[in-house]
């Protein structure tokens, strides 16, 4: 500050600068994102790289390890079970993403009607999803068990099964049948509700409009629901193609990647031949086969979805 | 000589000493903490548990060494190890099950010397502890106790149809024939599970086979002892057993003898003390009989339990000490085994014939002698390449092929196509 030809520094109150600087974006926005960023490299970004560095390495749990390159990659390809680890993924994935769909969207469609009790509804549907995955899968591997399956005893006093019924859990395409069951089961009010939101966006006024030029309920579906829903559903089936993709609980207490490792899932496996086996450098292989296929799966849904945003 | 100022004096010792202290790595003895920790599995005898928990009290009443003992899940284990070694921190003490000591070998510290002392107070480890914990030359691990494979049986089904007690594996199929006819089935199971490989294994040995040679190199799989080995397991599947066998998990032998459904199952005694504790109609009614041989000997699958001690431990003396306290008081020991109620048995020669094997007629076949214990994959060490082929579940699954369809020689050239890729990986 100058008064006259003298020169007077003022020192603000340290409460007055900070504040001042507070009021920067440039300093704002980094401080507040700072924390986000700590955790993210802490949890998300250390962890992956350490994935990274045991996939290219011959490590053994506690044993100095050294550099392979692919050769862990390469391997996998040898083995029956990995073999047949991949397509298990992708037939699991798959079917189960698809009945998901269809199902949510039938079911959101369904609770997007005025029903009595709406909210309790719409309530009791999340219940597979707060209840913890490995608890309720549980209670599925009581329903499918051999010795005391209720499905079975339900479908043969209905009957629809011969007795004894299926063997759920001890015949490999029973046994995929029953993980794809417990993953729609589970993953069901993540797609419904999602795509309720989605439907409750959309204004009745096109609705109406369509009504008026003569649209039938299926018509009205066809082109009014389903492509204003799309970049929801675009969304919906990224995060369940993941997620369905890294299941682990369901394979791990319904069937261990049984029978003869037909259900085997990349994280059963990996935990088979990382954890229990201590080859960390081949588990780690085994979880990050298809990471650059996810890597692709979501880069084209979000162009899908950016295209249809803007 | 030039006088030394006390300053200078107290300054001098007090920088070499922290310098010789941080040197080593290691707090002068005044000043070393006497707290242990200890990461055990939740036993299946949770007595045992209980019992453990108030020997430790009395052991930091008598040391003065505060001991914190752990419990977690069995399926826990190998993540929570892991974890511990690739941190280097963690517990002092860790139980080790089966062939832990050979997964964790750069980890521990050498215990030969506790191996010792208590090898000369309760006479040599069984076979299976020697195989557990005795690596590459050195004791790896201290073995603790091992729980015993034993042929359980319905003994009013066996009595009612007036079939003989088996005792040998092909004695086994001409009376599960008969139990099956009574639907009450053999129950072993031929999934991916352990149990399943605690059953091949010892009827594979009987038979005279092994999967990989002594050497821990050569796959022997292909050989007319496994073409026994899968021809038995599928007249057995076929006429002493039901489906169901292919989906069983590690308890489900016990829960289907339990449950008054099986005749005959394979199993450690635990199907006996579950019953007998919750007091269900069928505990009156089991038994066990010696284990079943076959041509090859007499040979069982246990489950050895040891202790070791993580090198980068900074309290390996304590933790000796409580290793001692434990395993050589004798008062002690007996104390500790009596509480789980012959689930869990000592691994210690002189101690075979234990009192606790006549707490109760019903296990009087667990001390019978001339049964051999081994670990998985015997007589192959333990090594990374056998815990994979293990854990691999590839046994099984070849017999699991074999019983719903696949050729035998087919199934039996997958899994030592399988055995030698993993040989050579």
């Amino acid at each position: 500050m100058a008064v006259g030809n003298i020169a007077v520094t003022v020192r603000l109150p340290l409460r007055v600068r900070v504040r001042e600087l507070l009021d920067r974006e440039q300093v704002l926005g980094p401080l507040f994102v700072t924390p986000a960023l700590f955790l993210l490299v802490l949890l998300v970004a250390y962890p992956f790289c350490m994935a990274l560095y045991f996939a290219v390495s011959n490590a053994f749990i506690g044993r100095p390890s050294h550099f392979v390159g692919l050769r862990n990659f390469v391997n996998l390809w040898q083995s029956d079970a990995f073999r047949q680890t991949f397509q298990n993924a992708f037939v699991f994935t798959g079917s189960a993403v698809a009945l998901k769909l269809v199902l949510g969207i039938s079911l959101a469609v369904l609770l997007n009607q005025q029903l009595w009790f709406k909210r309790a509804i719409r309530g009791a549907v999340l219940l597979p999803w707060v209840i913890p995955t490995a608890l309720s899968t549980l209670g599925w591997w009581w329903m499918f068990n051999s010795l005391y399956s209720v499905v079975n005893w339900t479908g043969i006093h209905l009957g629809v099964m011969d007795p004894p019924g299926p063997n759920w859990l001890g015949q490999k395409y029973y046994a995929m049948t029953a993980v794809v069951v417990v993953n729609v089961w589970r993953g069901l009010p993540f797609f419904a509700i999602t795509i309720l939101a989605g439907l409750v966006s959309i204004p009745r006024e096109l609705y109406e409009a369509a009504e008026a030029d003569g649209a039938g309920p299926v018509a009205r579906f066809w082109h009014v629901t389903l492509p204003l829903l799309s970049p929801v559903l675009a969304i919906v089936v990224l995060f369940s193609t993941i997620f369905t993709f890294s299941d682990f609980n369901i394979v791990y207490v319904l069937t261990h990647g049984g029978p003869i490792n037909s259900t085997h899932l990349f994280a059963t496996l990996a935990r088979q031949v990382g954890l229990e086996s201590g080859q960390i450098g081949q588990g780690a292989a085994i979880s990050l086969y298809l990471f650059p296929v996810l890597v692709f799966v979501v880069w084209v849904h979000l162009r899908f979805v950016r295209r249809q945003a803007y | 000589m030039e006088s030394i100022g006390r300053r200078r004096f107290l300054g001098t010792t007090a920088g070499g000493g922290l310098a010789g202290i941080l040197a080593a790595r290691v707090p002068p003895a005044r000043g070393q903490q006497r707290e242990i920790s200890y990461l055990c599995w939740n036993n299946f005898a949770p007595a045992m548990d209980k019992k453990q928990n108030d020997i430790a009290q009395r052991f930091t009443r008598d040391t003065g060494i505060k001991l914190r003992i752990d419990y977690i899940a069995h399926p826990q284990q190998p993540a929570k190890y892991a974890a511990e070694v690739q941190t280097q921190a963690g517990h002092d003490l860790v139980e080790m099950r089966m062939h832990f000591p050979w997964l964790y070998e750069p980890q521990l510290t050498d215990v030969s010397d506790l191996v010792a002392e208590l090898e000369k107070k309760h006479g040599k480890t069984l076979s299976s502890g020697y195989e557990a914990a005795h690596v590459n030359g050195v004791w790896r691990a201290v073995p603790m106790y091992h729980g015993l494979f034993v042929p359980t049986y319905r003994e009013d089904l066996f009595k009612q149809a007036g079939l003989k007690v088996p005792d040998t594996w092909e004695e086994l199929y001409t009376v599960g024939k008969e139990l099956k006819k009574m639907g009450h089935p053999v129950g072993i199971p031929i999934s991916q599970n352990y149990d399943s490989i605690s059953t091949a294994g010892p009827v594979l040995w009987s038979f005279g086979g092994t999967e990989v040679d002594r050497d821990g190199r050569t796959v022997r799989i292909n050989s007319p002892a496994t073409e026994q080995l899968v021809e038995w397991y599928k007249k057995m599947y076929r006429d002493c057993m039901e489906p169901e066998v292919l989906s069983w998990s590690d308890a489900s032998n016990n829960e289907s003898l339990q449950q008054g459904k099986a005749g005959w199952i394979h199993n450690p005694v635990s199907a006996y003390i579950v019953a007998k504790q919750r007091k269900l109609p069928t505990a009156d009614l089991i038994n066990h009989h010696r284990s079943l041989g076959g041509p090859g000997g007499r040979h069982e699958t246990d489950v050895p339990r040891s202790i070791g001690i993580w090198k980068f431990s900074k309290h390996v003396e304590p933790a000796k000490e409580w290793v001692r306290y434990l395993l050589g008081k004798r008062e002690v020991y007996d104390e500790w085994v009596m509480s789980a109620d012959a689930f869990n048995l000592p691994i210690y020669e002189r101690l075979q014939d234990h009192p606790v094997l006549r707490t109760d007629p019903k296990y009087a076949a667990l001390g019978a002698p001339g049964v051999q214990y081994h670990l998985y994959g015997w007589p192959a060490p333990p090594t990374d390449k056998i815990q994979l082929i293990t854990n691999s579940f590839i046994v099984p699954n070849m017999l699991a092929k074999a019983v719903t369809g696949t050729p035998n020689k087919e199934a039996i050239a997958w899994a030592e196509t399988e055995m030698k890729k993993i040989m050579a990986g």
